[in-house]
C-alpha cells in the first residue's frame, strides 16, 4: 500500500470515527479551541501593543515645562540650545497661549477650564523629537536632561522613555503571563484529546484486532486514530481563530476608532502567518495527544 | 509447512498450557485438533499466527521460525493464514463487503478489486447475494460463512478455525466443516479445532489429541460418513465463468456499499 493510499484510508476513517463519536470529538475540539482562542488573544494583545510601542518609539520625545514668567526670547534661545544637543532631530517651543489653544482644541469640552484666567493657566514649553534609534541609548542623554533639570527657567521634564520602558515591561509581562496560561491550556487541550483518541481506540478495540489478525502492520492499525487527533486539533485551531475574528469584528464595530481597544489593543488582527501558527498549533497538539495516548497501548 | 519443536507454554503463575508438543503438518493435509477444553489446542493455535509465544521450544511456518520472527514482520506472517474463530469476529456496523476486505484494503487494492475479491470469496461460501447487508441481519451459520468468507479472501496458504461450530446446530455445523474440507481440496492447509468426536469420527482426517497440554495422540482416522465434496464447488471457476458485473443479483454491487449501518 502506498503512502497516499494509506493517507486517504487513514483521513477517510478518521472522519467517520469523528461523525460517529461527534459528541467526545466535539468536547475535544472545543477544548482546544478555548485554549488557542485565548492564546490567540494574547497574541493579538501583545502584538498590538508590541507595534504601539515601536509607534510611539518613533515618535518619542522630551517635553520640557518652563516657568510662567519665561519670555518668549527665552523660550527661542532655549530652544535652539536644545537643537544643537546630538540626537535631537526637531524642537518645538510651545508658547503659553499656544498651549491654551491647542488644550482647548483637543478638549472641546473641558475648554472653559482654561478660559477667563487673568494669566495664562498652562506652562510654555519646549517639545523636543528625538532620534528613535540613539535616544535610549545617546552617550550622555541622563546628564544632559539632568543639566535641564536644574536649570531656573524649568519646572518639570517629561520624558517619554519612562512610560515607554513601562509599557515595555507590561507587553513582557502580558506575553508572559499568555505563554503560561496557553501552555496549560494547551496541556488540557492535549489531555482531553488524548482521552478521547483513547476511548475511541477502546470502542474499535474489536476492530483493530480483527485488522492485526489479518495483518494490518501497527502504522495502519493506529494512523486513523493519529489523524483523528489531528484533525481535532486543526479543527480546533479553526475554530479559535474564527472566533477570535468574530470577537475582534465585534469589539472594532462597538469599540469604534477613538477607544482604547481600538487605537492600543487591537489595532491590527493577526497576520496569516500568526492564523496559520495557530491552527498548526491546534493540529501538534492533538497529533501529539494522540500519540502519546496510543504509546502504551496495546490497541 | 508447519513445525512444532519441543513447544512448551507456562503463563506466567507456573500454569502450564502446552508441555513439550512436537508435530510437523505437511502443506495442503487437513488436520483435527481435538481435546477437552483447557487441553491447549487454542494456545497451540495461537502460537501458529504469533498472537502467543512458545516459552521453549521452536515453530516453524512455512519456513519460518515463529518463535524469532521480528514484531515488524508479523503481519506479513498473518497476511498467509486465514483464522476463523467461534464467535465469528464480524463487525455488527459494517458491512458483509466491509467486514470481508479488511486485508484487500490493508494491502492497498483498489475498491473494484476488492468488490471482485469478495464477491468471490463470499460465493464460495454461499453468500455473494449478501454483500450489503449487516453481521445481525444474518443467521449464526451466515455469519460464520463470512468469517470464513474473511479468512479465504486472500487465498492463504493455511487455514486455522478455531471450534468454528461451537456456535451452530448440528446441520449448519455440517455445512460449515464441508466448506472447510473443500477448501482443504483446493490445497489449503486446514487446521480446526473441535471437541465434537463425533464429527471428528464421521469425517476421518488426521487427528492430534492434546490432553492438560501434552500432545497423547497423533493418528489417521478413515471416516465413517465423509460428505461428498466437489472441489470447485461455489468457487470463481465452477460458478462464474466470467466476471459478469451487469447480473444484479449475483455479481458484486457497482458501487462501493454503505459505509455505516442505517439508523
Amino acid at each position: 500500500m502506498s503512502i497516499l493510499q494509506a493517507l486517504r484510508y487513514f483521513f477517510r476513517e478518521a472522519a467517520v470515527n469523528l461523525l460517529r463519536g461527534w459528541k467526545v470529538s466535539l468536547l475535544a475540539v472545543l477544548t482546544i479551541a478555548v485554549s488557542l482562542f485565548i492564546g490567540g488573544a494574547f497574541l493579538l494583545v501583545s502584538g498590538n501593543l508590541s507595534a504601539s510601542v515601536e509607534r510611539w518609539r518613533g515618535e518619542m520625545r522630551v517635553v520640557i515645562y518652563l516657568k510662567p514668567e519665561t519670555s518668549d526670547a527665552d523660550l527661542r534661545r532655549l530652544a535652539a540650545e536644545a537643537a544643537r544637543a546630538p540626537g535631537v532631530h526637531s524642537v518645538e517651543p510651545v508658547g503659553a497661549a499656544a498651549a491654551r489653544k491647542r488644550f482647548q482644541e483637543v478638549f472641546p469640552s473641558l475648554s472653559d477650564l482654561v478660559a477667563g484666567w487673568q494669566e495664562e493657566p498652562l506652562p510654555a514649553s519646549l517639545e523636543i523629537g528625538l532620534d528613535s534609534r540613539t535616544a535610549a541609548a545617546a552617550p550622555g542623554r541622563e546628564a544632559w536632561l539632568a543639566g535641564w533639570r536644574h536649570r531656573p527657567e524649568v519646572t518639570l521634564i517629561d520624558d517619554d522613555r519612562e512610560w515607554l520602558g513601562q509599557l515595555e515591561t507590561a507587553v513582557a509581562v502580558v506575553r508572559a503571563v499568555g505563554i503560561a496560561l496557553v501552555a496549560g491550556l494547551l496541556g488540557a487541550a492535549i489531555f482531553t484529546i488524548a482521552s478521547v483518541i483513547r476511548l475511541t481506540a477502546y470502542l474499535h478495540s474489536e476492530e483493530t484486532g480483527i485488522m492485526r489478525l489479518v495483518g494490518a502492520t501497527e502504522f495502519f492499525i493506529r494512523g486513523p486514530f493519529y489523524v483523528e487527533g489531528l484533525l481535532q486539533g486543526l479543527l480546533g485551531g479553526l475554530l479559535a481563530t474564527g472566533a477570535l475574528f468574530g470577537a475582534f469584528q465585534f469589539l472594532h464595530a462597538r469599540g469604534g476608532g477613538s477607544s482604547l481597544f481600538a487605537t492600543i489593543l487591537a489595532l491590527d488582527f493577526l497576520n496569516p502567518r500568526q492564523v496559520a501558527f495557530l491552527i498548526l498549533l491546534g493540529g501538534a497538539a492533538g497529533l501529539f495527544g494522540a500519540v502519546a495516548s496510543l504509546r502504551r497501548e496495546a490497541l | 509447512m508447519i513445525q512444532f519443536f519441543h513447544v512448551s507454554k507456562q503463563y506466567p503463575g507456573g500454569q502450564s498450557a502446552l508441555d513439550d508438543v512436537t508435530f510437523e503438518i505437511p502443506r495442503g493435509q487437513f488436520v483435527f485438533m481435538t481435546g477437552a477444553s483447557g487441553a491447549g489446542k487454542t494456545t497451540l493455535l495461537r502460537m501458529i499466527f504469533r498472537e502467543e509465544t512458545p516459552s521453549s521450544g521452536q515453530i516453524v511456518v512455512n519456513g519460518r521460525n515463529v518463535s524469532s520472527i521480528p514484531r515488524s514482520k508479523i503481519p506479513y506472517l498473518r497476511r498467509t493464514i486465514g483464522v476463523v474463530f467461534q464467535d465469528f469476529r464480524l463487525i455488527p456496523r459494517k458491512t458483509i463487503f466491509e467486514n470481508v476486505t479488511y486485508l484487500p484494503r490493508v494491502l492497498g487494492v483498489d475498491t473494484q478489486d476488492q468488490k471482485k475479491m469478495a464477491y468471490q470469496a463470499l460465493r464460495r461460501v454461499g453468500l455473494a447475494h449478501r454483500l450489503n447487508a449487516f453481521p445481525p441481519e444474518l443467521s449464526g451459520g451466515e455469519q460464520q460463512r463470512v468469517a470464513i468468507a474473511r479468512a479465504l479472501i486472500n487465498e492463504p496458504d493455511i487455514l486455522i478455525a478455531d471450534e468454528p461450530t461451537g456456535n451452530l446446530d448440528p446441520d449448519l455445523s455440517w455445512e460449515i466443516l464441508r466448506l472447510f474440507l473443500e477448501v482443504n481440496l483446493r490445497g489449503t492447509t486446514v487446521i480446526l479445532a473441535t471437541h465434537d468426536r463425533d464429527t471428528i469420527q464421521r469425517v476421518g482426517r488426521r487427528v492430534l489429541t492434546l490432553d492438560r497440554g501434552r500432545l497423547i495422540q497423533d493418528q489417521e482416522l478413515v471416516g465413517t460418513d465423509p460428505p461428498a465434496l466437489d472441489p470447485l464447488a461455489g468457487t470463481a471457476e465452477a460458478s462464474i465463468p466470467d466476471f459478469e458485473p451487469s447480473d444484479a443479483a449475483e455479481s458484486p454491487p457497482s458501487e462501493a456499499p454503505a459505509e455505516e449501518r442505517p439508523e
